[in-house]
């Protein structure tokens, strides 16, 4: 086991390597405070740290498999730690991590099925993303993209084969999905009831895999690769998701970004996370109030609004391809009093209709009844399943990246994270609508800062190369505040203007992974619920 | 407390509207079998005026008022206000083709959504609607009302368990369970209204809500028993949504949860008549509360049929109105909500009538 | 109880005020952007046929046929496969290729959406908005080199 900083600066690449191999007291130095124990392991010592796992990237080189485990501390972000686990090529074996973070079981079950390494003592490593029947591991350096995935019908592993019941039973298995009104896209629930409550529940995901690692694997890093973000949580985050993809490349690439453009971007960013959280808080209230309530229409109304400002911004309502490396695609467009007055009457406007969704739902004593002490996350599961997002601030979890790993404008403004004690279904609802709240405000501040900047300062694009070829072998991971948590972005360069790696570490599939942890033991509707205040995008699940 | 027919109120002066027709038609003269004849008659006009009522409800006023509470305009392109909509529904529906799912329970998956369709319109017979039109006007008409309307749950259990669909089965569970928590509160609600009148007969009912309550000025507010007893009428007004699984007690169907409950496997024909009791049975539920609570067809100036429309259509916006505002409970909760709270103040509610009406009478 | 009349009153007060969100289209056209990008238009005497755009777009969506002479012969554009990221557009040095505001396309089968250079011309402005003069205006130059309405050839 060896540790790396996720730069690997040449000081400290080389700390414990020795001749007669790793020398542990030397890089438990350079651990320093973070290091809790050390720990002998059978083929290498190890040592503790305990911070949180973010996100586990599996590749292979040449000669290796290799996992990373990216760890990061929920109460201070930018403590990260890449720990690498290499294993051999022809026989790709590690331990799991899955006894240390519960996150690890669906992260690993990723890896094995992408990549193809084992996890030891993993308790269920199956495919998760692709079918069953599935010859290969598609991100791995032999397989042979060209050739068919021939499986007769008889192989495939019918998924409603355990629609049965034992003759003694008194439990009922029910397949919540793919198709169902509440499962917010095609998502598939395997859900033992006992009587109305869930016994034992598991998402079942990878209906809507479209192989964005490997698409972003094929684009080049200065154009071709910044239209897919868009695709992934594809509920108006547009833009959000877009910065993660910038903010790797960037820091990759050593490209700086005006400031004019880092407002322009911090302004969009947030219009498009009130437009997310509008239409989470919709879908939550179609969820638990009914399938004909008025709450999901006035808040697609206000989603709509938002979309009518990104549109004149950036020419398009959902896919908005408007970041570009180094900035912007665009200038806010002429005339731009125009522009700011129509941000304006919709900030001016946003309190009165917050209001209302209070009267809607918070206020609402039977939602009340129905969210408050329903679906409970403690904050340790949180951390343990990496939750991170409106998910983790509703466990009462301090974890904004805007704040605590800064980037764009968002430390040269007034602005305030939003935590919620509750835990429960609730204290999502909550967070959310006073996180559009916060959002307003931030807007704000950047229409008054771009009201103000001097005509011949406003430079939208620094100058940057028409083909970008990093330094071989160079990685970086960096994330940014989703609309849904923590997106983060892992690339590994090559030398070639196209990433060797490109993985994806989704919010809302480690959101998702805590759906047992709230609803077994509960009634369906509470887990139908649940789900919504999850606010998934399948799209972003599946990748 | 014998009541006397007076103003637009169809009384036992007059009886009902087969005596009328009898008479009127002569077909006395032709002994039983007139009579039937003239039963029908009055059921079959009976009959159209409810499911004209609900055609006009279901594709055409529940889309419109839906839209209008969501700030949407809704269907207006076919015909004038878009109500030719109600004829392409109907061809549209009727044309789709009827999906027998395998393994469903024949016959009761044939039958049940003849039962639910069937049980709601039999529910009508005893109804007065004013302008003289009531089919029949036996002495034990509200419990025939609560008797009939509660054979729909047959209908539902038919329905979620003959579907061979889990999600039927859990509806067809649930509707039971709700069905069986909110029968008793809406019957014992009911009963307090009897306690008043002394009868069961629904013209009884009718007519012993003519009366001033008291005067306001130069407008005369009738006893209605909404105004009587308000408490019983909120009670009334509760229950009966839970009864015909209206929001926020739409946990039957619940659409989110467990994807149409009982109705999941029902396509085509046997979907329209599902639907239509559905639709049907609100109107029931509005007739029930018009005629117990509202003093039935009276009203000034208009003839009492189109009052008692109006307040039949009044009971059916509210339910939508409900609907786009109130969340669903959860089925827990609607149990224990029933038992433990409605049954007790409708107990609590006709002890407490039984006493004033006993002080009043003694 | 009192939230649960609030909310009713919420919905009530929308209902009565009789305002409408939705729109009668197509009677009633939406307002499009200047900056929208929708269905692409291609103009074959400016084109230079320097294959920019079919190597920048990051789902080959545009496809190049030149002769030996590298003189352009096909330009083939499916526009049911494209994303509308419209880098083609912004890549392009003579503004051969931009994207108008016409987003009313329809077609009965999947292949009617692959263009070829002459569909693409034909392609109509929606409501005569030029999109280049709100996008570049310093490219401006290039339009408007004819009589009367935009024209683009």
């Amino acid at each position: 086991m060896s540790l790396e900083e996720p730069e690997p600066d040449d000081a400290l690449a080389a700390v414990g390597e020795t001749d007669e191999g790793l020398d542990y007291d030397a890089l438990a130095a350079l651990l320093g405070d973070r290091l809790l124990d050390r720990e002998q392991h059978v083929n290498a010592e190890g040592f503790v740290v305990r911070p949180d796992l973010s996100c586990l990237t599996a590749q292979q080189y040449g000669d290796r498999y290799e996992s990373i485990y990216h760890l990061r501390k929920y109460d201070e972000p930018t403590h990260e730690l890449s720990v690498v686990v290499p294993s051999p090529t022809d026989d790709p074996h590690n331990e799991s991590a899955n006894p240390v973070y519960r996150t690890a079981d669906w992260h690993e079950r990723e890896a094995y099925d992408l990549v193809g390494i084992e996890y030891e003592d993993h308790p269920d490593l199956r495919r998760i993303l692709l079918p069953e029947t599935w010859q290969g591991h598609p991100l791995s350096g032999d397989f042979d993209g060209e050739e068919p995935q021939i499986v007769t019908l008889r192989e495939h592993a019918n998924p409603l084969q355990e629609d049965h019941r034992g003759d003694d039973a008194d439990t009922m298995f029910v397949n919540i999905g793919p198709h169902h009104p509440a499962t917010h896209g095609v998502l598939h629930i395997k859900t033992v009831l006992d009587g109305e409550q869930i016994a034992d529940l598991e998402p079942d995901i990878g209906y809507l895999h479209r192989c964005e690692e490997q698409m972003c694997e094929q684009g080049t890093y200065r154009h071709q690769i910044m239209p897919y973000p868009d695709r992934w949580d594809y509920i108006s985050a547009g833009i959000l998701n877009e910065w993660a993809y910038a903010r790797a490349a960037e820091d990759l690439a050593d490209i700086d970004v005006p400031k004019y453009a880092q407002v322009v971007r911090t302004m969009s960013a947030e219009l498009c996370r009130i437009a997310a959280h509008m239409l989470a808080a919709g879908t939550f209230a179609l969820d638990v109030i009914g399938d004909f309530t008025a709450t999901f229409m006035y808040a697609v109304q206000q989603r709509e609004q938002v979309q009518n400002i990104l549109e004149d911004l950036t020419g398009q309502r959902l896919m908005f391809n408007y970041l570009r490396l180094g900035g912007v695609a665009w200038d806010i467009p002429e005339p731009r009093d125009e522009f700011f007055e129509k941000i304006r009457d919709y900030l001016d406007d946003l309190p009165e209709n917050v209001a209302e969704f209070h009267n809607l739902l918070t206020s609402n004593e039977i939602l009340q009844i129905r969210t408050v002490d329903t679906g409970v996350l403690p904050p340790e599961e949180a951390r343990s399943y990496g939750a991170t997002g409106p998910v983790a601030r509703g466990s009462g979890i301090d974890y904004d990246l805007r704040r605590d790993d800064p980037y764009g404008y968002y430390p040269e403004l007034d602005w305030d994270v939003v935590t919620e004690p509750g835990c429960d279904n609730f204290a999502r609802l909550l967070v959310r609508l006073r996180e559009v709240e916060e959002s307003a405000r931030i807007i704000e501040q950047c229409v008054d800062l771009l009201e103000d900047w001097p005509e011949d300062e406003r430079e939208i694009q620094s100058n940057v190369p028409r083909t970008l070829r990093p330094d071989p072998d160079t990685e970086i991971y960096r994330a940014v505040e989703a609309a849904k948590g923590e997106l983060g972005i892992y690339i590994r360069s090559d030398g070639t203007d196209k990433p060797a790696r490109f993985k994806i570490r989704s919010p809302c599939f480690s959101n998702l992974q805590t759906l047992p942890v709230m609803s077994e033991g509960e009634y369906v509707p509470d887990m139908i619920a649940s789900l919504g205040s999850l606010d998934i995008v399948l799209g972003e699940v599946d990748r | 407390m014998q009541a006397t027919a007076t103003g637009n109120a169809t009384g036992n002066a007059t009886g009902t509207t087969v005596d009328m027709l009898v008479d009127v038609a002569g077909l006395g003269a032709y002994g039983p079998g007139g009579e039937a004849v003239a039963a029908l008659a009055v059921a079959a006009v009976i009959g159209t005026l409810m499911l004209t009522n609900t055609a006009l409800a279901g594709p055409w006023a529940k889309r419109k008022i839906t839209a209008a509470f969501t700030d949407r305009i809704a269907v207006n392109r076919v015909g004038p206000f878009g109500l030719l909509i109600i004829v392409a529904d109907a061809v549209r529906l009727l044309s789709k083709e009827l999906i027998v799912p395998e393994g469903v329970d024949r016959p009761a998956w044939d039958l049940a959504p003849l039962v639910i369709a069937s049980s709601a319109l039999l529910g009508f017979a005893v109804i007065p609607f004013g302008s003289g039109l009531q089919l029949a006007d036996p002495e034990t008409g509200l419990a025939y009302v609560f008797a009939v309307a509660s054979i729909a749950s047959l209908g539902l259990i038919m329905a979620g368990y003959a579907s061979n669909n889990k999600y039927s089965f859990m509806g067809g569970l649930r509707a039971i369970a709700q069905n069986l928590a909110y029968e008793i509160p809406l019957v014992i609600t009911g009963a307090s209204v009897v306690l008043f009148t002394g009868s069961l007969q629904m013209s009884e009912i009718v007519a012993a809500q003519t009366a001033p309550l008291f005067e306001l000025g130069p407008v005369a507010i009738p006893s209605w028993y909404a105004f009587v007893n308000p408490f019983a009428f909120v009670l009334f007004l509760v229950a009966n949504m839970a009864e015909i699984g209206r929001n926020p007690f739409d946990i039957p169907e619940a659409p989110t949860e467990i994807v149409a409950g009982y109705q999941t496997e029902y396509s085509s024909v046997y979907f329209v008549l599902v639907y239509l009791g559905e639709f049907i049975h609100i109107f029931l539920g509005g007739a029930i509360i018009t005629t117990v609570f509202l003093g039935g067809p009276a009203g000034p100036v208009l003839p009492g049929i189109v009052w008692f429309m109006v307040k039949i259509w009044g009971i059916f916006l509210l339910t939508q109105w409900a609907r786009s505002a109130i969340p669903r409970v959860r089925i827990d909760q609607l149990i224990s909500i029933g038992w433990k709270g409605m049954l007790v103040l409708s107990f609590a509610n006709l002890v407490l009538t039984a006493v004033i009406v006993g002080v009043i009478a003694g | 109880m009192i939230g649960i009349l609030k909310s009713m009153a919420t919905t009530m007060k929308h209902a009565l005020d009789g305002n409408t969100f939705t729109v009668e289209y197509p009677e009633d056209e939406p307002e499009v952007s200047p900056r929208f990008r929708g269905v692409h238009k291609f103009s074959q005497e400016r084109c230079i046929w320097c294959r920019q755009c079919e190597n920048v777009c990051p789902n080959d969506t545009i496809q190049i046929v030149t002769d030996d002479q590298r003189n352009g012969e096909q330009y083939n554009l499916h526009i049911g496969q494209c994303i509308y990221c419209r880098l083609c557009e912004e890549v392009c040095p003579v503004d051969a290729i931009i994207l108008t505001q016409n987003f009313e396309w329809t077609a009965d089968t999947k292949d009617e959406f692959a263009l070829d250079k002459e569909q693409l011309k034909n392609v109509p402005w929606y409501k005569d908005i030029d999109p280049l003069e709100s996008r570049e205006p310093d490219r401006g130059s290039w339009v408007g080199e004819g009589e009367g309405e935009v024209d683009y050839q």
